[in-house]
Protein backbone atom coordinates (compact mmCIF):
# COMPACT_ATOMS: atom_id res chain seq x y z
CA UNK A 1 0.00 0.00 0.00
CA UNK A 2 1.25 3.48 -0.86
CA UNK A 3 0.97 5.68 2.18
CA UNK A 4 0.81 9.12 0.71
CA UNK A 5 -0.53 10.66 3.95
CA UNK A 6 1.26 8.60 6.57
CA UNK A 7 0.44 9.82 10.10
CA UNK A 8 -0.95 13.12 8.87
CA UNK A 9 -4.05 14.42 10.65
CA UNK A 10 -6.95 15.27 8.34
CA UNK A 11 -10.34 16.71 9.36
CA UNK A 12 -13.20 15.68 7.05
CA UNK A 13 -16.55 17.38 7.69
CA UNK A 14 -19.75 15.61 6.78
CA UNK A 15 -17.82 12.33 7.01
CA UNK A 16 -20.85 10.33 8.12
CA UNK A 17 -22.33 9.89 4.64
CA UNK A 18 -21.67 10.12 0.91
CA UNK A 19 -18.55 11.79 -0.40
CA UNK A 20 -17.21 12.64 3.07
CA UNK A 21 -17.53 9.07 4.30
CA UNK A 22 -15.72 7.57 1.27
CA UNK A 23 -13.08 10.29 1.48
CA UNK A 24 -12.37 9.58 5.15
CA UNK A 25 -11.98 5.86 4.40
CA UNK A 26 -9.80 6.49 1.32
CA UNK A 27 -7.47 8.90 3.14
CA UNK A 28 -7.19 6.48 6.08
CA UNK A 29 -5.98 3.80 3.63
CA UNK A 30 -3.15 6.21 2.75
CA UNK A 31 -2.08 6.33 6.38
CA UNK A 32 -3.88 9.52 7.43
CA UNK A 33 -5.32 9.88 10.93
CA UNK A 34 -8.91 10.92 10.46
CA UNK A 35 -11.10 13.34 12.35
CA UNK A 36 -14.55 12.47 11.01
CA UNK A 37 -17.16 15.08 11.83
CA UNK A 38 -20.90 15.28 11.34
CA UNK A 39 -24.29 15.49 12.98
CA UNK A 40 -25.19 11.78 13.14
CA UNK A 41 -23.31 10.05 15.96
CA UNK A 42 -24.38 6.53 14.93
CA UNK A 43 -23.10 7.02 11.37
CA UNK A 44 -19.99 8.65 12.83
CA UNK A 45 -19.30 5.63 15.02
CA UNK A 46 -19.76 3.28 12.06
CA UNK A 47 -17.32 5.13 9.77
CA UNK A 48 -14.73 5.14 12.56
CA UNK A 49 -15.31 1.40 13.05
CA UNK A 50 -14.88 0.75 9.33
CA UNK A 51 -11.60 2.67 9.31
CA UNK A 52 -10.35 0.85 12.42
CA UNK A 53 -11.23 -2.58 10.93
CA UNK A 54 -8.88 -1.76 8.06
CA UNK A 55 -6.13 -0.87 10.54
CA UNK A 56 -6.58 2.88 10.31
CA UNK A 57 -6.93 5.49 13.00
CA UNK A 58 -9.97 7.76 13.34
CA UNK A 59 -12.16 9.62 15.82
CA UNK A 60 -15.67 11.02 15.41
CA UNK A 61 -16.54 14.50 16.68
CA UNK A 62 -20.13 15.81 16.58
CA UNK A 63 -20.14 18.95 14.50
CA UNK A 64 -22.44 21.67 13.25
CA UNK A 65 -20.11 23.31 10.70
CA UNK A 66 -21.87 26.68 11.07
CA UNK A 67 -20.86 26.83 14.76
CA UNK A 68 -17.48 28.33 15.61
CA UNK A 69 -17.63 26.72 19.06
CA UNK A 70 -18.08 23.31 17.43
CA UNK A 71 -15.16 23.98 15.08
CA UNK A 72 -12.95 24.90 18.05
CA UNK A 73 -13.91 21.62 19.71
CA UNK A 74 -13.14 19.65 16.52
CA UNK A 75 -9.68 21.21 16.20
CA UNK A 76 -8.93 20.85 19.92
CA UNK A 77 -9.82 17.17 19.89
CA UNK A 78 -7.81 16.61 16.70
CA UNK A 79 -4.72 18.19 18.26
CA UNK A 80 -5.15 16.48 21.62
CA UNK A 81 -5.98 12.99 20.38
CA UNK A 82 -4.28 12.66 16.98
CA UNK A 83 -1.70 15.47 16.64
CA UNK A 84 -1.14 18.69 14.67
CA UNK A 85 -3.51 19.21 11.77
CA UNK A 86 -2.24 18.72 8.20
CA UNK A 87 -5.43 19.16 6.19
CA UNK A 88 -9.11 20.05 6.30
CA UNK A 89 -11.70 18.76 3.82
CA UNK A 90 -14.70 21.10 3.98
CA UNK A 91 -17.19 18.61 2.62
CA UNK A 92 -20.37 19.10 4.66
CA UNK A 93 -23.05 20.68 2.53
CA UNK A 94 -26.78 21.36 2.31
CA UNK A 95 -28.52 20.66 -1.00
CA UNK A 96 -31.76 22.37 -1.86
CA UNK A 97 -33.81 22.22 -5.04
CA UNK A 98 -36.31 25.07 -5.08
CA UNK A 99 -36.97 27.78 -7.63
CA UNK A 100 -36.21 31.37 -6.68
CA UNK A 101 -39.88 32.29 -6.18
CA UNK A 102 -40.32 29.51 -3.60
CA UNK A 103 -37.01 29.92 -1.80
CA UNK A 104 -37.65 31.52 1.59
CA UNK A 105 -35.20 33.66 3.50
CA UNK A 106 -34.89 30.84 6.00
CA UNK A 107 -34.03 28.37 3.18
CA UNK A 108 -31.42 30.72 1.82
CA UNK A 109 -29.94 31.48 5.23
CA UNK A 110 -29.67 27.78 6.06
CA UNK A 111 -27.85 27.05 2.75
CA UNK A 112 -25.55 29.98 3.45
CA UNK A 113 -24.84 28.87 7.02
CA UNK A 114 -23.83 25.34 6.07
CA UNK A 115 -22.22 25.84 2.66
CA UNK A 116 -20.48 29.19 3.05
CA UNK A 117 -20.18 30.00 6.75
CA UNK A 118 -19.15 26.40 7.46
CA UNK A 119 -16.41 26.50 4.80
CA UNK A 120 -15.27 29.96 5.95
CA UNK A 121 -14.84 28.70 9.51
CA UNK A 122 -13.10 25.56 8.26
CA UNK A 123 -10.59 27.59 6.26
CA UNK A 124 -10.03 30.16 9.01
CA UNK A 125 -9.59 27.69 11.86
CA UNK A 126 -7.81 25.30 9.50
CA UNK A 127 -5.20 27.97 8.72
CA UNK A 128 -4.67 28.55 12.46
CA UNK A 129 -4.39 24.84 13.21
CA UNK A 130 -1.99 24.17 10.31
CA UNK A 131 0.15 27.12 11.41
CA UNK A 132 0.33 25.65 14.94
CA UNK A 133 1.36 22.29 13.46
CA UNK A 134 4.27 24.13 11.80
CA UNK A 135 4.33 22.27 8.46
CA UNK A 136 2.79 23.01 5.05
CA UNK A 137 -0.84 22.00 4.86
CA UNK A 138 -3.78 21.69 2.51
CA UNK A 139 -7.47 22.46 2.42
CA UNK A 140 -10.05 21.13 -0.03
CA UNK A 141 -13.43 22.82 -0.26
CA UNK A 142 -16.09 20.68 -1.85
CA UNK A 143 -18.07 23.05 -4.07
CA UNK A 144 -20.09 21.70 -7.00
CA UNK A 145 -20.49 21.91 -10.74
CA UNK A 146 -23.42 24.07 -9.58
CA UNK A 147 -20.83 26.45 -8.12
CA UNK A 148 -19.48 27.03 -11.63
CA UNK A 149 -22.61 27.19 -13.78
CA UNK A 150 -26.26 28.06 -13.15
CA UNK A 151 -29.03 25.49 -12.74
CA UNK A 152 -32.70 26.44 -12.81
CA UNK A 153 -34.49 25.68 -9.57
CA UNK A 154 -31.43 25.69 -7.33
CA UNK A 155 -30.84 29.35 -6.51
CA UNK A 156 -29.63 28.86 -2.93
CA UNK A 157 -27.35 25.94 -3.77
CA UNK A 158 -25.77 27.58 -6.85
CA UNK A 159 -25.26 30.87 -5.03
CA UNK A 160 -23.66 29.35 -1.97
CA UNK A 161 -21.49 26.87 -3.89
CA UNK A 162 -20.36 29.73 -6.15
CA UNK A 163 -19.32 31.57 -3.00
CA UNK A 164 -17.20 28.56 -2.02
CA UNK A 165 -15.35 28.89 -5.34
CA UNK A 166 -14.49 32.53 -4.57
CA UNK A 167 -13.63 31.79 -0.94
CA UNK A 168 -11.21 29.13 -2.16
CA UNK A 169 -9.32 31.40 -4.54
CA UNK A 170 -8.85 34.18 -1.99
CA UNK A 171 -7.81 31.71 0.68
CA UNK A 172 -5.36 30.12 -1.79
CA UNK A 173 -3.58 33.43 -2.35
CA UNK A 174 -3.42 34.18 1.38
CA UNK A 175 -2.39 30.60 2.14
CA UNK A 176 0.44 30.76 -0.42
CA UNK A 177 1.90 33.74 1.45
CA UNK A 178 1.82 31.96 4.83
CA UNK A 179 4.96 30.29 6.13
CA UNK A 180 4.54 27.36 6.20
CA UNK A 181 2.18 27.67 3.25
CA UNK A 182 -1.31 26.25 3.00
CA UNK A 183 -2.73 25.14 -0.34
CA UNK A 184 -6.47 25.61 -0.89
CA UNK A 185 -8.40 24.09 -3.79
CA UNK A 186 -12.03 23.46 -4.67
CA UNK A 187 -13.54 20.24 -6.00
CA UNK A 188 -16.59 20.48 -8.25
CA UNK A 189 -18.51 17.21 -8.37
CA UNK A 190 -21.22 16.60 -10.94
CA UNK A 191 -24.17 14.37 -10.03
CA UNK A 192 -22.89 11.94 -7.41
CA UNK A 193 -25.17 9.17 -6.16
CA UNK A 194 -25.24 9.94 -2.43
CA UNK A 195 -27.91 10.45 0.26
CA UNK A 196 -27.78 14.17 -0.63
CA UNK A 197 -29.32 13.27 -4.01
CA UNK A 198 -31.50 10.36 -2.94
CA UNK A 199 -32.97 12.25 0.05
CA UNK A 200 -34.10 14.91 -2.41
CA UNK A 201 -35.25 12.80 -5.35
CA UNK A 202 -35.68 9.27 -3.98
CA UNK A 203 -33.43 6.21 -4.29
CA UNK A 204 -34.69 5.20 -7.72
CA UNK A 205 -32.44 3.21 -10.12
CA UNK A 206 -34.37 4.68 -13.08
CA UNK A 207 -33.37 8.14 -11.91
CA UNK A 208 -29.72 7.12 -11.63
CA UNK A 209 -29.93 5.83 -15.19
CA UNK A 210 -31.51 9.08 -16.36
CA UNK A 211 -28.68 11.08 -14.76
CA UNK A 212 -26.15 8.74 -16.42
CA UNK A 213 -27.73 9.17 -19.85
CA UNK A 214 -27.56 12.93 -19.38
CA UNK A 215 -23.80 12.77 -18.66
CA UNK A 216 -21.23 12.63 -21.51
CA UNK A 217 -19.48 9.60 -19.94
CA UNK A 218 -22.89 7.88 -19.63
CA UNK A 219 -22.29 6.96 -16.00
CA UNK A 220 -23.45 8.10 -12.59
CA UNK A 221 -20.88 9.58 -10.23
CA UNK A 222 -19.89 7.65 -7.11
CA UNK A 223 -18.44 9.03 -3.86
CA UNK A 224 -15.24 7.00 -4.28
CA UNK A 225 -14.42 8.96 -7.46
CA UNK A 226 -14.53 12.17 -5.45
CA UNK A 227 -12.39 10.60 -2.71
CA UNK A 228 -9.62 9.92 -5.29
CA UNK A 229 -9.73 13.53 -6.48
CA UNK A 230 -9.56 14.85 -2.91
CA UNK A 231 -6.63 12.52 -2.21
CA UNK A 232 -4.79 13.93 -5.23
CA UNK A 233 -5.46 17.52 -4.14
CA UNK A 234 -4.24 17.11 -0.55
CA UNK A 235 -1.29 14.80 -1.27
CA UNK A 236 2.24 15.99 -1.99
CA UNK A 237 1.67 15.01 -5.62
CA UNK A 238 -0.20 18.32 -5.85
CA UNK A 239 2.43 20.33 -3.93
CA UNK A 240 2.22 23.17 -6.46
CA UNK A 241 -1.54 22.96 -6.97
CA UNK A 242 -3.43 25.75 -5.27
CA UNK A 243 -6.44 27.92 -6.06
CA UNK A 244 -7.71 25.54 -8.74
CA UNK A 245 -11.23 24.41 -9.53
CA UNK A 246 -11.06 20.65 -10.17
CA UNK A 247 -14.21 19.54 -11.91
CA UNK A 248 -15.01 15.81 -11.77
CA UNK A 249 -18.43 15.55 -13.33
CA UNK A 250 -18.44 12.95 -16.11
CA UNK A 251 -18.07 15.80 -18.61
CA UNK A 252 -21.31 17.69 -17.90
CA UNK A 253 -19.51 20.99 -17.39
CA UNK A 254 -17.52 20.69 -20.64
CA UNK A 255 -20.65 21.63 -22.59
CA UNK B 1 -11.03 3.74 -17.64
CA UNK B 2 -13.52 1.31 -18.97
CA UNK B 3 -11.22 -1.55 -18.14
CA UNK B 4 -11.41 -1.87 -14.41
CA UNK B 5 -11.10 -5.64 -14.71
CA UNK B 6 -7.70 -5.16 -16.37
CA UNK B 7 -5.37 -3.13 -14.16
CA UNK B 8 -2.60 -2.98 -16.76
CA UNK B 9 -3.18 -0.02 -19.03
CA UNK B 10 -1.02 0.57 -22.06
CA UNK B 11 0.07 4.15 -22.59
CA UNK B 12 1.91 5.99 -25.27
CA UNK B 13 3.71 9.25 -24.48
CA UNK B 14 4.03 11.55 -27.48
CA UNK B 15 5.89 14.82 -27.86
CA UNK B 16 7.64 14.96 -24.49
CA UNK B 17 11.39 14.97 -24.21
CA UNK B 18 14.03 15.13 -21.53
CA UNK B 19 13.20 15.51 -17.87
CA UNK B 20 9.43 15.89 -18.41
CA UNK B 21 9.21 12.71 -20.51
CA UNK B 22 11.18 10.77 -17.89
CA UNK B 23 9.00 12.11 -15.07
CA UNK B 24 5.77 11.27 -16.90
CA UNK B 25 6.94 7.75 -17.67
CA UNK B 26 7.95 7.15 -14.05
CA UNK B 27 4.62 8.48 -12.71
CA UNK B 28 2.64 6.32 -15.12
CA UNK B 29 4.61 3.21 -14.21
CA UNK B 30 4.05 3.97 -10.50
CA UNK B 31 0.31 3.97 -11.24
CA UNK B 32 0.55 0.53 -12.83
CA UNK B 33 0.53 1.70 -16.45
CA UNK B 34 2.64 -0.12 -19.04
CA UNK B 35 4.33 2.01 -21.67
CA UNK B 36 4.08 1.21 -25.34
CA UNK B 37 7.06 2.23 -27.45
CA UNK B 38 5.81 1.38 -30.92
CA UNK B 39 3.73 4.03 -32.71
CA UNK B 40 0.19 3.52 -31.51
CA UNK B 41 -1.40 3.16 -34.96
CA UNK B 42 0.81 0.17 -35.75
CA UNK B 43 -0.65 -1.85 -32.91
CA UNK B 44 -3.61 -3.97 -33.81
CA UNK B 45 -4.73 -4.25 -30.19
CA UNK B 46 -4.51 -0.53 -29.56
CA UNK B 47 -3.58 1.52 -26.51
CA UNK B 48 -5.59 2.64 -23.48
CA UNK B 49 -3.92 5.95 -22.79
CA UNK B 50 -2.42 8.68 -24.96
CA UNK B 51 -0.32 11.41 -23.38
CA UNK B 52 0.42 14.25 -25.78
CA UNK B 53 2.76 17.02 -24.70
CA UNK B 54 2.18 20.03 -26.96
CA UNK B 55 5.24 21.75 -28.32
CA UNK B 56 6.31 24.92 -26.64
CA UNK B 57 5.55 27.87 -28.86
CA UNK B 58 6.94 31.06 -27.39
CA UNK B 59 5.47 34.13 -28.97
CA UNK B 60 5.93 37.71 -27.92
CA UNK B 61 3.60 40.67 -27.67
CA UNK B 62 0.81 40.91 -30.24
CA UNK B 63 2.22 44.17 -31.64
CA UNK B 64 5.55 42.63 -32.58
CA UNK B 65 4.64 39.03 -33.47
CA UNK B 66 4.30 38.38 -37.19
CA UNK B 67 1.25 36.58 -38.53
CA UNK B 68 3.61 33.97 -39.97
CA UNK B 69 5.17 33.29 -36.57
CA UNK B 70 1.77 33.16 -34.89
CA UNK B 71 0.48 30.70 -37.45
CA UNK B 72 3.60 28.54 -37.35
CA UNK B 73 3.78 28.39 -33.55
CA UNK B 74 0.20 28.52 -32.30
CA UNK B 75 -1.46 26.97 -35.37
CA UNK B 76 1.33 24.43 -35.73
CA UNK B 77 1.15 23.30 -32.12
CA UNK B 78 -2.67 23.03 -32.18
CA UNK B 79 -2.49 21.01 -35.43
CA UNK B 80 0.03 18.62 -33.88
CA UNK B 81 -2.30 18.15 -30.91
CA UNK B 82 -5.25 17.53 -33.22
CA UNK B 83 -3.31 14.93 -35.22
CA UNK B 84 -2.16 13.18 -32.05
CA UNK B 85 -5.71 13.18 -30.69
CA UNK B 86 -7.11 11.65 -33.90
CA UNK B 87 -4.41 9.00 -34.11
CA UNK B 88 -4.58 8.22 -30.41
CA UNK B 89 -8.35 7.93 -30.36
CA UNK B 90 -8.27 5.53 -33.33
CA UNK B 91 -5.86 3.34 -31.39
CA UNK B 92 -7.89 3.58 -28.17
CA UNK B 93 -10.99 2.52 -30.11
CA UNK B 94 -9.07 -0.53 -31.37
CA UNK B 95 -8.33 -1.50 -27.74
CA UNK B 96 -12.06 -1.51 -26.84
CA UNK B 97 -13.39 -0.61 -23.42
CA UNK B 98 -12.61 3.09 -23.50
CA UNK B 99 -9.48 4.92 -22.48
CA UNK B 100 -7.94 8.23 -21.62
CA UNK B 101 -6.25 11.07 -23.47
CA UNK B 102 -4.22 13.67 -21.62
CA UNK B 103 -3.11 16.79 -23.45
CA UNK B 104 -0.32 18.69 -21.73
CA UNK B 105 -0.11 22.38 -22.58
CA UNK B 106 3.20 24.23 -22.60
CA UNK B 107 3.97 26.19 -19.42
CA UNK B 108 2.37 29.61 -19.18
CA UNK B 109 4.50 32.21 -20.92
CA UNK B 110 5.38 35.77 -20.07
CA UNK B 111 3.13 37.15 -22.83
CA UNK B 112 -0.61 36.66 -22.56
CA UNK B 113 -0.92 36.29 -26.36
CA UNK B 114 0.61 32.90 -25.79
CA UNK B 115 -2.54 31.92 -23.88
CA UNK B 116 -4.20 31.56 -27.28
CA UNK B 117 -2.47 28.21 -27.60
CA UNK B 118 -3.28 27.08 -24.06
CA UNK B 119 -6.92 28.10 -24.34
CA UNK B 120 -7.10 26.39 -27.73
CA UNK B 121 -5.90 23.16 -26.16
CA UNK B 122 -8.46 23.59 -23.32
CA UNK B 123 -11.36 23.94 -25.70
CA UNK B 124 -10.10 21.13 -27.95
CA UNK B 125 -10.11 19.00 -24.79
CA UNK B 126 -13.70 19.93 -23.90
CA UNK B 127 -14.97 19.35 -27.45
CA UNK B 128 -13.26 15.96 -27.60
CA UNK B 129 -14.53 15.04 -24.12
CA UNK B 130 -18.14 15.69 -25.16
CA UNK B 131 -17.74 13.85 -28.47
CA UNK B 132 -15.92 10.82 -27.06
CA UNK B 133 -17.60 10.54 -23.64
CA UNK B 134 -20.27 8.06 -24.77
CA UNK B 135 -17.47 5.69 -25.85
CA UNK B 136 -15.88 6.18 -22.44
CA UNK B 137 -12.82 7.82 -23.89
CA UNK B 138 -11.90 10.52 -21.41
CA UNK B 139 -10.01 13.66 -22.47
CA UNK B 140 -8.41 16.08 -20.01
CA UNK B 141 -5.77 18.80 -20.17
CA UNK B 142 -2.87 19.57 -17.83
CA UNK B 143 -1.96 23.28 -17.66
CA UNK B 144 1.44 23.91 -16.07
CA UNK B 145 2.17 27.37 -14.73
CA UNK B 146 5.10 29.62 -15.51
CA UNK B 147 8.20 30.64 -13.61
CA UNK B 148 6.60 32.98 -11.06
CA UNK B 149 3.87 31.69 -8.76
CA UNK B 150 2.31 32.76 -5.44
CA UNK B 151 3.87 29.64 -3.89
CA UNK B 152 7.26 31.09 -4.81
CA UNK B 153 8.58 28.56 -7.30
CA UNK B 154 7.76 27.14 -10.74
CA UNK B 155 6.32 23.64 -11.00
CA UNK B 156 8.73 20.79 -11.53
CA UNK B 157 8.44 18.15 -14.28
CA UNK B 158 7.56 15.64 -11.53
CA UNK B 159 4.58 17.75 -10.43
CA UNK B 160 3.33 17.95 -14.03
CA UNK B 161 3.80 14.19 -14.26
CA UNK B 162 1.69 13.55 -11.13
CA UNK B 163 -1.20 15.50 -12.67
CA UNK B 164 -0.77 13.55 -15.92
CA UNK B 165 -0.79 10.23 -14.07
CA UNK B 166 -3.94 11.19 -12.16
CA UNK B 167 -5.76 12.11 -15.40
CA UNK B 168 -4.46 9.05 -17.26
CA UNK B 169 -5.27 6.40 -14.69
CA UNK B 170 -8.47 4.87 -13.32
CA UNK B 171 -8.10 7.21 -10.32
CA UNK B 172 -10.00 9.80 -12.38
CA UNK B 173 -12.55 7.49 -14.02
CA UNK B 174 -15.36 10.09 -13.76
CA UNK B 175 -13.26 13.07 -14.93
CA UNK B 176 -13.42 14.29 -18.51
CA UNK B 177 -13.16 17.69 -20.14
CA UNK B 178 -11.39 18.97 -17.02
CA UNK B 179 -8.49 21.37 -16.55
CA UNK B 180 -5.71 20.16 -14.28
CA UNK B 181 -3.90 23.35 -13.41
CA UNK B 182 -0.48 23.09 -11.75
CA UNK B 183 0.50 26.72 -11.36
CA UNK B 184 1.08 27.56 -7.71
CA UNK B 185 -2.04 29.73 -7.58
CA UNK B 186 -1.51 32.04 -10.60
CA UNK B 187 -5.01 31.51 -11.97
CA UNK B 188 -6.55 32.27 -8.58
CA UNK B 189 -5.14 35.81 -8.79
Amino acid sequence: MRERLKDRVVIVTGATKGIGRETAKRLAREGARLVCTGRDAADGASVVAEIEVEGGRAIFVPHDVASEADWRMVVARAEAELGGVYAVVNNAGAFLVKPLAETTEADFQFSYNVNVHGAYLGVKLGFEAIARAGAPGAIVNVSSLMGQVGFPGAIAYCTTKGAVTGLTKTAAIEGAAMRPSVRVNSLHPGVIWTPMITDQFGDDPALAEAFANDTPLRMIGLPEYMAEAILYLISDEAALVTGIELTVDGGRGAD
Amino acid sequence: MGRSEDPVLQARVVGASGELADAIRLALVADGVRLVDAPSHQRADGIDVLIFVASDARIGPIATTSAEDFSAHVGGSLSEAFNALQTGVASIRASEGGGSVVLVAPPAGSHRAFDTLRQGLRLMTKAAALELGPEHIRVNVVLPGGAETPLGRPCTPVEVAHAVAFAASARSVFMTGADLVVDGGVLAL
